[in-house]
């Protein structure tokens, strides 16, 4: 198993953020971390990366996180924060270079394999042709491939994403969703990814965590945890389920809506 | 490698023209074997004292996420010009004693530069992790406190700045011609082994543009970060402002100019802007001998770099405007 976290807990001085959450995650497999703001999404996700203290254990590859350095856990597992940060008139080269941080040598030398590395990914996603533009000029769904790819130039075995899909609009939601699943198939990546988006969650997720108050609540299948007598405690909200034959979709139930057009 | 070379071009060029350049106006290599030996060391302490400045505003711009930072956002300047100002009254020998005295006014204002910079990271930092707005904040309100101070100490002694001591050379900035070689060679020795060491971070400091959770992501421990550049470039602003008083906009323009040549990328830009920096300050010391030359005041250079950086700082933020972005 890639990651195994055990009795994971975190507080944020009085206030428990995580509480006693245990998870695992494989290679190749792709999971998304639903829950209502501040149920401890982003939270989970940083404390994986070893950027919180807590107690309980997690351990990538069987080590524990502790015990991994800084460079050695970037070489293993690659984040995407919720607003990547950028500069005015980086180009989209400068920002795949960053993905060699954990490579790079004293004095910031690159390597040959860093060069050669870089050149593969933007090949994969297809973005060869945009490596001298700045990120200003493209759009959001291209930016977002774009740091992705920078994700994927730090070789990791493991991809965490906080909210991916905040600011894209539907076509690049989908777009980015089977990016995801194609590098878990084919490269045997294991993606966690926090998520606001229920039915597109469980379109590309193989498994949905299910976070409440710091609590995982629900750890199953997209049909198992897609249903309203698990969500609607949870988010506190009405949901009626509608079976397509695939995935099933979930629908938040809007009474005043209701009552105006009846 | 590449751009270690072009820095060279960059820097010599320019530092060999101002080798040429005389106080009466004339244009030509000096023949004087003193002239000469007069001319090294004014070229040389320059070009010494802007890189220092440019290579800090590099790493300030960079640490703090902020294009408008510059070397003396941390108090380095207050903090020099009060202790260079203090250093000339009787209390300084019961304060510091005699011997700090001895050392003269460049030790001063090294020690003063570092007394504020160390106020700064101590007031702004909580747990070991320094916030880059809180640095701002306290960075400023040390300069005003320093600032206020040295109003106050003029206002009780107000003859001490009255006539044109070196106190007020120190005060508005300029080439010191009073500077001993050992004082030269101990600012250019903190300079040297301070920019190696901004030079060995330069991979590191591209990162430091991210938040702190992608950064330490990517492998880099950002706090560890930011209190290593910090204190390596304000020790070398230090060096350098010790031999020349607080010159302007050297440190805010030389990482802009530089960006406009090689771009974003930091193991290029340090050197470049090193080298613009090596290159400017020299270029306006000789612009105030030339000044000087058709019979008017000796200019001191820091006016120069402000009249010559500012009309081309507010050309980029005019170029740029919207883009410049802001800590957060």
């Amino acid at each position: 198993m890639l990651l195994v976290v055990s009795h994971l807990e975190v507080s944020y001085g009085r206030h428990a953020a995580l509480i006693d959450v245990s998870l695992t995650l494989a290679a190749g497999e792709v999971v998304a971390l639903l829950g209502p703001n501040g149920s401890g999404k982003s939270t989970l996700l940083r404390a994986l990366l070893g950027q919180l203290p807590g107690g309980g254990s997690i351990e990538w590859h069987g080590v524990s996180i502790a015990q991994w350095p800084a460079r050695g856990l970037a070489r293993e597992v690659a984040y995407l924060a919720q607003i990547p940060g950028w500069e005015p008139q980086q180009t989209v080269g400068d920002t795949l270079r960053l993905g060699r941080a954990p490579y790079l040598r004293p004095f910031g030398i690159e390597s040959k394999r860093d060069i050669e590395v870089i050149s593969e990914v933007a090949h994969r996603l297809e973005l060869e042709d945009l490596l001298a533009r700045p990120l200003e000029s493209l759009s959001g769904g291209q930016r977002q491939r774009v740091f992705v790819a920078r994700g994927l130039v730090q070789e990791p075995r493991a991809l965490l994403l906080d909210e991916p899909n905040t600011h894209l609009d539907l076509k690049h939601q989908v777009e980015l969703g089977e990016l995801l699943v194609s590098l878990a198939r084919k490269q045997g990546l294991a993606v966690l990814m926090a998520s606001h988006d229920l039915n597109l969650a469980g379109a590309f997720a193989d498994r949905l965590l299910l976070l409440n108050e710091g609590r995982l609540v629900a750890n199953g299948s997209p049909d198992e945890v897609l249903r309203p007598q698990v969500l609607e405690p949870v988010y506190g909200v009405r949901l009626v389920r509608m079976e397509t034959g695939r995935t099933p979709l979930v629908a938040p139930i809007v009474e005043s809506r209701t009552q105006k057009t009846s | 490698m590449l751009s270690l070379l072009t820095s060279l071009l960059v820097w010599a060029v320019p530092a060999l023209i101002c080798m040429c350049i005389s106080s009466s106006g004339h244009f030509g290599w000096p023949g004087d074997s003193e002239l000469r030996r007069l001319r090294y060391e004014s070229v040389g302490v320059a070009s010494l004292v802007g890189a220092s400045l440019a290579a800090a505003g590099v790493v300030y711009q960079a640490i703090l996420r902020n294009p408008l930072a510059d070397p003396y956002l941390l108090g380095v300047s207050s903090g020099a010009s009060l202790m260079a100002y203090v250093w000339g009254f009787q209390f300084a020998n019961t304060l510091f004693g005699a011997t700090l005295v001895a050392l003269g006014q460049q030790a001063f204002a090294f020690a003063g530069a570092l007394i504020s910079v160390g106020i700064v990271l101590t007031l702004a930092s909580r747990r070991g992790r320094i916030a880059p707005v809180t640095l701002l904040l306290v960075g400023v309100i040390v300069n005003a406190i320093a600032g206020s101070m040295f109003l106050l100490l003029n206002a009780i002694r107000p003859e001490r700045l009255a006539g044109t001591g070196s106190a007020l050379a120190f005060l508005v900035g300029g080439i010191q011609t009073n500077l001993s070689q050992a004082q030269i060679w101990i600012a250019a020795t903190c300079v040297a082994i301070g920019w190696i060491v901004l030079l060995y971070l330069t991979g590191k400091l591209n990162v430091a543009a991210l938040s702190e959770s992608e950064s330490e992501a990517l492998g880099v421990r950002i706090h560890r970060l930011r209190w290593t550049a910090l204190g390596v470039a304000s020790i070398v602003t230090a060096a350098g402002v010790a031999v020349s008083g607080p010159i302007g906009f050297v440190g805010l323009i030389c990482p802009h100019l530089a960006r406009l040549m090689v771009g974003r990328d930091h193991r290029r830009l340090l050197p470049i802007a090193t080298a613009c920096g090596a290159a400017l300050l020299p270029l306006a010391d000789a612009g105030s001998r030339l000044f000087y030359s058709t019979g008017k005041t000796l200019l001191p250079v820091g006016v120069l770099t402000s009249l010559l950086a500012g009309p081309f700082f507010l050309f980029l933020l005019w170029r740029d405007r919207g883009e410049m972005t802001v800590p957060h």
